[in-house]
């Protein structure tokens, strides 16, 4: 059974974590860094970084959340939000990143994938999407942190980002992402089956069993999870826990 | 140079912050340099590395720093290669086509090996935390980096090439992968290398950097 | 149609030549009948930071279960009207007297002109969740015939709409006996316009009476067809008006008994009621869940934009920043984005509801456009002042 990653998803806004339902509103929860240690102590397996106001601005502004947190927190950490160059990644690398997501770049300048690739390996290139929902099989690619369309079919740029030279893919569904309504399983699954790079899920995990499914039957790689760790109804110890229990391969931690 | 020091080398590749986080979480004082005079009088050396073998080994070889690896390592100061670190110790390498390695310890890099479980297929990078098993050498893990590591504790891995050692001997460690046995540790005397990043691998990670600043 | 009329906004709004905006907000003075004061700030910053700390919220909470008390019914029978649509706000306002207040609340909605599809199922689930509902959909062909003479002599295709949601719960109000309407906020108060009602908690009985559509119903609608009796369903009658005196129904505003966050009634809605934001954002603006039911919704909007230089985003910035939700700064980077934006998914929509064709359209809206506001320059209208060019 292949081993599956907890990953805790923090999306940022300034100076707050903050959390939405549908990409939309936007409770702040906290401190970004605060959360962050709590859930490296806690286990998790790795933790993303999103700056949900990046594209707005045209840039990323995470430098000081990561390179405070880049001090106490020993696992890798994925940066994201208004990411534009090669150069805006090497200098977030350069803070303790140790990978970064690009959704709205790639979408208008696909070679971006690969220039990135290319430099700092394929690892350190997830591709971000938002993906809305079109018809039973059918998604679009969302960009701007779900505000804009693309006319752009997922499953078509899933496979052109992997021959570009994607090392990870975060699949976000702008449909079930806040609703805690569980994942689209069928938007996760058609990826699984469509590319042969991990995908890491994002969006809508309200309860264990979203999280089975997800892995089982739409065999995801990794979960991210953000509003059920940050209202705290669930917590790593308890997920691992109940993965142990249902047969789920994760990483031991005490 | 006081006994927790440690230089890092900065060859323009791979995340050297947090290289130097882990190691002062670890106790260190580590030194980032690419100064040919610092990294000559080094008592202890890192060599980390994230992305291509080729372009890592271009790096080295325009700031000529190969030789001057080489001779170090040579001279017995304890030598950690991390990850693309790791596989530039061995001769050569299948990555974008053959490109020479440092020639530290005998063997190749080559790519990830096809899962031979159909229920396991790997998918490449692999990105993933694994559980470090003995290699087939059985050597004893008391005195090496990895003294008192908990048994079920994992390190992090993220890469798509893997280093074959032709010694059995030279082999520390290993995880299994698709039904394979992968090296995530080799060590030759002074020389170390990990396939993981000790510095992205939580606590289990940085007692493999405590037991590095204890040679 | 005939040559259409170019009006003067200025006159007509009574607006200033000289446009500035709310040093806290985005919104410009422009907007008619808010007031700046002498630091700059707009009225309706002022009322938020009174929202904050001005006002007793535990004490009006006392003022709202006293009021409740006085109207639940003992035996289950309705006992407040909560008009709505399906959406966020009205949703909150229902839910919240029912399970908070065991109140028995029969929710009124007045169609909107086209419903989307979205605003079809919220409804359906609001409903679902357990809500008793009526729903009123006025006369198609008068409702047209209002509609395209309400945009052309008005200025506002969607007057006939405001207008009939005011009267019809009201109808309902007075055929079940039922003397208190729960409106959702203040909008006056609530977004900068008339303040000295800033704490009122129910209109008076001669706010009723100014409320008439005739009262701003010019006479040249009867061009269109339309005739005086149309509008019988658009406003209470002399008779309604007695009967609503006689019955003491008194409308309140949940606004005045709750703090008014408009998100905070999304995700109550959202918890509570099955709501759903739109999926993606409405157009001419960064939001999803406001004002989502109707198609014809996007033209009000557009509409304020050519009058006044502001549309639906400056709106919705504006009253984030007052929750303290966003920056000044991304307010403003949001309305150079979005505000203005054509909406043009249901613009063919809206041009065969009213009959009139794309340049009729064009004519209409230019005879419309703030002549203060605008200046033509490379064959495109352009704002001579916005918000992010303001220092």
């Amino acid at each position: 059974m292949k081993r599956i990653r907890l990953i805790a998803r923090l999306d940022i806004k300034g100076e707050n974590l903050i959390k939405g339902i549908h990409l939309e509103g936007l409770r702040v929860i906290g401190s970004p860094s605060e959360y962050a240690r709590k859930y490296y102590t806690q286990g998790a397996d790795e933790l993303i970084f999103m700056d949900t106001v990046a594209s707005l601005y045209g840039r990323n502004h995470l430098s000081e959340i990561i390179k405070l947190v880049a001090k106490y927190i020993f696992i890798p950490m994925t940066v994201g939000g208004g990411i534009r160059s090669l150069e805006n990644a090497i200098d977030i690398l350069r803070l303790g990143a140790d990978k970064v997501a690009i959704n709205t770049a790639a979408v208008a300048r696909p070679n971006l994938i690969s220039e990135i690739s290319n430099s700092l390996g394929s690892q350190a290139m997830v591709l971000s999407v938002e993906a809305k929902k079109i018809s039973d099989n059918k998604w679009e690619v969302y960009t701007e942190n779900g505000r804009e369309s693309s006319g752009i079919d997922v499953i078509e740029w899933l496979i052109e980002a992997e021959n570009l030279g994607a090392g990870e893919v975060l699949l976000t569904s702008v449909d079930f992402e806040g609703t805690r309504k569980g994942f689209d399983l069928n938007l996760i699954k058609t990826a699984t089956d469509s590319i042969s790079i991990p995908i890491i899920a994002s969006g809508g995990m309200g309860e264990f069993q979203h999280f089975h499914k997800v892995v089982s039957e739409a065999n995801a790689d990794a979960v991210a999870m953000a509003d059920i760790l940050h209202y705290d109804r669930m917590t790593f110890k308890k997920i691992r826990e109940e993965s142990i229990s249902h047969g789920i391969n994760v990483r031991k931690y005490v | 140079m006081s006994n927790n020091e440690v230089v890092i080398i900065d060859y323009g590749v791979g995340n050297i912050f947090s290289v130097r986080q882990g190691l002062e979480e670890a106790g260190a004082s580590p030194i980032v340099t690419s100064d040919i005079k610092l990294i000559q009088s080094a008592k202890k050396v890192v060599l980390p590395g994230v992305g291509a073998f080729k372009n890592a080994m271009n790096a080295l070889n325009a700031l000529k720093m190969k030789d001057l690896l080489i001779n170090i390592a040579n001279e017995g100061v304890p030598f950690l290669g991390i990850c693309l670190g790791m596989q530039l110790l061995f001769d050569e390498s299948d990555e974008f086509g053959l490109s020479k390695g440092l020639g530290l310890i005998p063997g190749r890099v080559e790519t990830y090996p096809l899962s031979i479980d159909k229920n396991q297929p790997i998918k490449i990078p692999q990105i993933n935390w694994h559980e470090l098993i003995p290699s087939e050498a059985h050597i004893d893990w008391k005195n090496t980096l990895l003294d008192n590591q908990e048994s079920n504790d994992s390190v992090y891995f993220v890469h798509s090439f893997v280093a074959n050692p032709v010694h059995k001997n030279h082999k520390l460690a290993d995880y299994i992968s698709g039904g394979n046995r992968i090296s995530a540790m080799v060590v030759k005397e002074n020389i170390i290398g990990c396939q993981f990043h000790p510095e992205k691998s939580g606590r289990a990670g940085i007692s493999i950097l405590k037991n590095f600043m204890k040679l | 149609m005939g040559q259409i009329e170019k009006k003067s906004i200025k006159d007509i709004y009574k607006l200033s030549s000289n446009i500035k905006f709310c040093k806290s907000c985005v919104i410009s003075n422009q907007r008619p009948r808010i007031l700046f004061d002498k630091d700059g700030v707009c009225s309706a910053c002022r009322f938020a930071e009174h929202k904050r700390k001005g006002i007793d919220w535990n004490e009006r909470q006392n003022e709202l279960s006293l009021l409740c008390d006085q109207h639940r019914s003992k035996d289950g029978d309705y006992d407040v009207i909560v008009p709505g649509s399906g959406g966020k706000d009205s949703n909150y306002v229902a839910h919240f007297l029912k399970e908070k207040h065991n109140m028995h609340p029969l929710v009124v909605t007045w169609a909107p002109h086209i419903y989307t599809e979205i605003g079809k199922q919220n409804l359906t689930s609001f409903v679902d969740s357990g809500f008793d509902n009526i729903l009123i959909t006025p006369n198609g062909i008068i409702h047209r015939k209002l509609t395209k003479a309400a945009f052309i002599e008005m200025g506002d295709p969607f007057q006939p709409f405001i207008f009939g949601q005011y009267s019809a719960p009201f109808r309902v109000a007075i055929q079940y006996k039922i003397p208190l309407v729960f409106y959702g906020e203040d909008g006056e108060v609530e977004y900068g316009g008339a303040m000295e009602n800033a704490d009122r908690a129910s209109l008076s009985y001669e706010d009723f009476i100014s409320n008439r559509f005739s009262s701003v119903f010019p006479s040249s609608f009867e061009k269109y067809g339309i005739k005086k009796k149309d509008l019988e369903k658009y406003e209470l009658s002399s008779n309604e008006l007695s009967e609503i005196k006689k019955l003491k129904i008194e409308q309140h505003f949940f606004s005045y008994y709750r703090k008014w966050i408009p998100q905070e009634n999304y995700y109550y809605s959202v918890e509570n009621t099955g709501f759903e934001a739109n999926p993606v954002r409405n157009e001419g603006t960064f939001s999803k869940y406001a004002s989502l039911d109707d198609k014809l919704d996007g033209f009000h909007f557009y509409l304020a934009y050519i009058k006044f230089g502001h549309g639906r985003c400056q709106s919705d910035a504006a009253h984030e920043i007052r929750d303290g939700h966003i920056t000044r700064e991304e307010g403003v980077a949001l309305v150079k984005k979005y505000d203005g934006e054509f909406p043009k998914k249901y613009y063919q929509e809206f041009l065969d509801y009213c009959s009139i064709s794309e340049q009729e359209f064009n004519e209409i809206i230019d005879s419309w456009r703030g002549e203060h506001i605008w200046k033509y320059k490379n064959s495109k209208w352009i704002l001579k002042h916005p918000v992010w060019l303001d220092k």
